[in-house]
């Protein structure tokens, strides 16, 4: 016998999954009432996570332990709140200046390491092992380099692309799409697997078990769509829209 | 009576001169145990702390069985920990991490950066620890070194990343020349087809009467990407005022929501149309990612905007808020510099920023001298990591062909990233 909240939560992720999963026919208040309660319920997470993970350990706490340091940062943080009272807004000024200067100095030798050095040397640290390479190791640690040199080229902004250059980052974008085309193919894959995951699921939660509780929502969800679709006119905008 | 007591007595003084016998043969075995000599420990140079470098001659009667032990204890006169173990041929002078212009390593001696952070734990910056290190041949003790003391802290200055501090320092004095140049001479920027397409964008919605969709992804202020984003919003939102059509720009940071706001209110002043300008035009959404997107996802289906605008740091949500866009038969603008989204992107929407070219978004469309010369650093930049790569393949193939060690290790210590 399956415990009657087990057969409520069956019922809540199956419903909250179909109706989803319904925004890929057309907008229904049935997706409306998930989408609202999906943004409420990200809301609530969130700020029980900033509450317990950030404001107690990192403000609170060192507080009652007579920590008074953390004062600044707080108050820094506090000043951005300021927004919403016109009259004092300008103190927020001082919190965003804090955290662009941080974000900036954080962001700078962070991006000269990664994007130049490690670029660089990543690209022509093969060359230095070239004695015990294979001639197909070669080969391939040089057309990295030229895909490097090429891309490049494409992304270059100050010289016009035509002749010469035109060609070099034509080559640039033979590459980009490889990788493109791999990076989507890895990612679609990664998603259908997610997929999965919600048909595995509602295909459990259409046990005798939970109530069938797929098949009731589904059939539900598509008497809703016929009625609808036979009763409702269909509205200027959407007729221009497609 | 007596004759127990006396029984006792002898037994104890018996048993009193074997343990004293004992004692005496376990010094003299431990006395008879060879000294490390010339062994050191001191700070890990250039370094965030919790390390120390200890340093010792290599033993030429090492063989490959010799194995070295270094051990390491709080000065309070607490038992000594076992840090690692290592056979004699590894962790020489040429094995410490660290470019030629920081460290001097000899091939002659043994150098090992002891990581302790595990060891002692919350052990206060600049507390002084004690090693030793003993070598050991099939498990016996052949050699051990005296403690040594040393103060473990972290360094102020890293003198190992003096390399990035001078590129640094160039693209400083670039940007400079850049700024000066582009305001004398003005510089040009070839042709990037996405930003042509704007005008187009916001022209149809004013025709169409219908608003625009300007979604800044989900990446924080500091995030280079949502500071282009800002950069083109300044743009769009100023021919969007010009236009007299209308924007909206929903939200998933509220730090950013701010910056957007400013950014819009300033475009709406610049184009002379203050009274346009409404508060509501950045709103806050949510800062769950699929919430947010499932949330703009519903406002672009029943709004139907005339066009979609994707500019920022975008993750998972990139497909969903694109595909709908489309679904709803807007023109959709996007950009990101997160490569592996640019494909749904593609997939999904008229015209794409690809990287860099977001970057060069606001310069282009601003033509402001600032941003112009940000770009010209930018392009400097490809410039030199372009000559780097072609030259250092170069003189590594030729320093590797003539066995020019030093040589190598020169070049790839130049491009040393940290």
């Amino acid at each position: 016998m399956t415990e009657p909240w087990m057969i409520a939560g069956a019922w809540l992720a199956a419903g909250l999954t179909i109706f989803l999963f319904s925004f890929l026919y057309r907008d229904n208040p049935f997706f409306k009432i998930a989408e609202h309660l999906y943004l409420g319920a990200g809301m609530g997470w969130w700020f029980q996570v900033y509450m317990f993970n950030i404001w107690k350990p990192k403000v609170w706490e060192p507080l009652m332990a007579h920590q008074w340091g953390v004062i600044i940062p707080a108050v820094l943080g506090l000043s951005l709140v300021t927004q919403f009272i016109p009259k004092i807004s300008w103190l927020s000024r001082y919190g965003f200046t804090f955290l662009m200067g941080y974000g900036a100095g954080l962001a700078v030798p962070a991006g000269l390491s990664t994007d130049f050095m490690n670029q660089i040397a990543g690209t022509i640290r093969p060359f230095s092992a070239l004695a015990s390479m294979t001639p197909f190791a070669i080969f391939n640690s040089l057309l990295i380099a030229l895909g490097v040199v090429c891309v490049l080229f494409y992304f270059f902004f100050s010289v016009e692309h035509k002749g010469s250059v035109k060609k070099v980052s034509n080559v640039g974008i033979y590459f980009l799409m490889v990788y493109f085309g791999a990076a989507f193919g890895n990612t679609v894959m990664a998603r259908f697997s997610l997929l999965y995951g919600r048909f595995d699921d509602l295909a459990s939660f259409s046990s005798r078990g939970s109530f069938y509780a797929t098949q009731i929502i589904l059939a539900v969800m598509v008497l809703y769509f016929l009625v609808t679709g036979f009763t409702k006119k269909p509205q200027q905008g959407e007729e221009e829209a497609h | 009576m007596i004759k127990k007591s006396s029984l006792c007595l002898i037994l104890c003084l018996a048993s009193a001169g074997a343990l004293h016998a004992a004692g005496k043969s376990a010094k003299a075995a431990q006395a008879a145990v060879p000294a490390i000599n010339g062994f050191s420990a001191s700070d890990m140079p250039y370094d965030a702390g919790g390390a120390a470098l200890l340093r010792w001659p290599v033993n030429a009667a090492d063989t490959e069985t010799t194995v070295y032990t270094v051990y390491a204890s709080s000065s309070d006169g607490a038992g000594w920990v076992r840090i690692d173990e290592f056979p004699s041929s590894a962790n020489t002078g040429k094995g410490i991490d660290l470019p030629f212009w920081a460290w001097d390593g000899s091939a002659a001696e043994h150098a090992y950066k002891a990581e302790l952070g595990n060891f002692f734990p919350g052990a206060a910056e600049g507390t002084v620890l004690r090693f030793k290190v003993a070598s050991s041949d099939k498990g016996r003790v052949t050699a051990e070194s005296l403690p040594a003391e040393a103060a473990v802290s972290g360094n102020w200055f890293r003198l190992d990343r003096l390399n990035n501090l001078l590129l640094l320092v160039l693209v400083m004095v670039v940007f400079f020349w850049a700024v000066s140049h582009a305001k004398r001479k003005g510089l040009f920027i070839r042709r990037i087809a996405g930003l042509d397409a704007i005008d187009e964008a916001i022209g149809r919605a004013t025709e169409m009467g219908k608003p625009i969709y300007y979604v800044p992804g989900i990446g924080s202020m500091s995030s280079i990407s949502t500071i282009a984003s800002a950069f083109i919003l300044g743009e769009v939102s100023k021919k969007v005022a010009q236009y007299d059509s209308f924007i909206k720009i929903p939200h998933y940071d509220p730090i950013v929501m701010t910056v957007a706001k400013e950014v819009v209110k300033q475009s709406y002043m610049e184009a002379g149309r203050p009274d346009s300008y409404r508060e509501d035009l950045n709103f806050f959404v949510s800062q769950d990612q699929f919430s947010y997107a499932a949330s703009v996802d519903g406002m672009i289906a029943r709004e139907k905007p005339a066009a979609c605008f994707f500019m920022g740091y975008f993750m998972a949500e990139s497909l969903l808020l694109a595909e709908v866009g489309a679904t709803s038969g807007a023109i959709q603008i996007a950009g990101t510099d997160v490569e592996h989204q640019l494909p749904f992107f593609f997939t999904a929407c008229d015209y794409t920023l690809i990287g860099e070219e977001l970057y060069a978004a606001g310069a282009y469309l601003s033509k402001e001298p600032m941003l112009m010369s940000a770009l010209k650093v930018q392009d400097f930049g490809k410039l030199v990591v372009m000559v780097s790569v072609l030259l250092g393949i170069v003189l590594l193939a030729l320093g590797t062909k003539l066995h020019w060690d030093s040589f190598t290790q020169v070049i790839l210590n130049l491009f040393k990233a940290y």
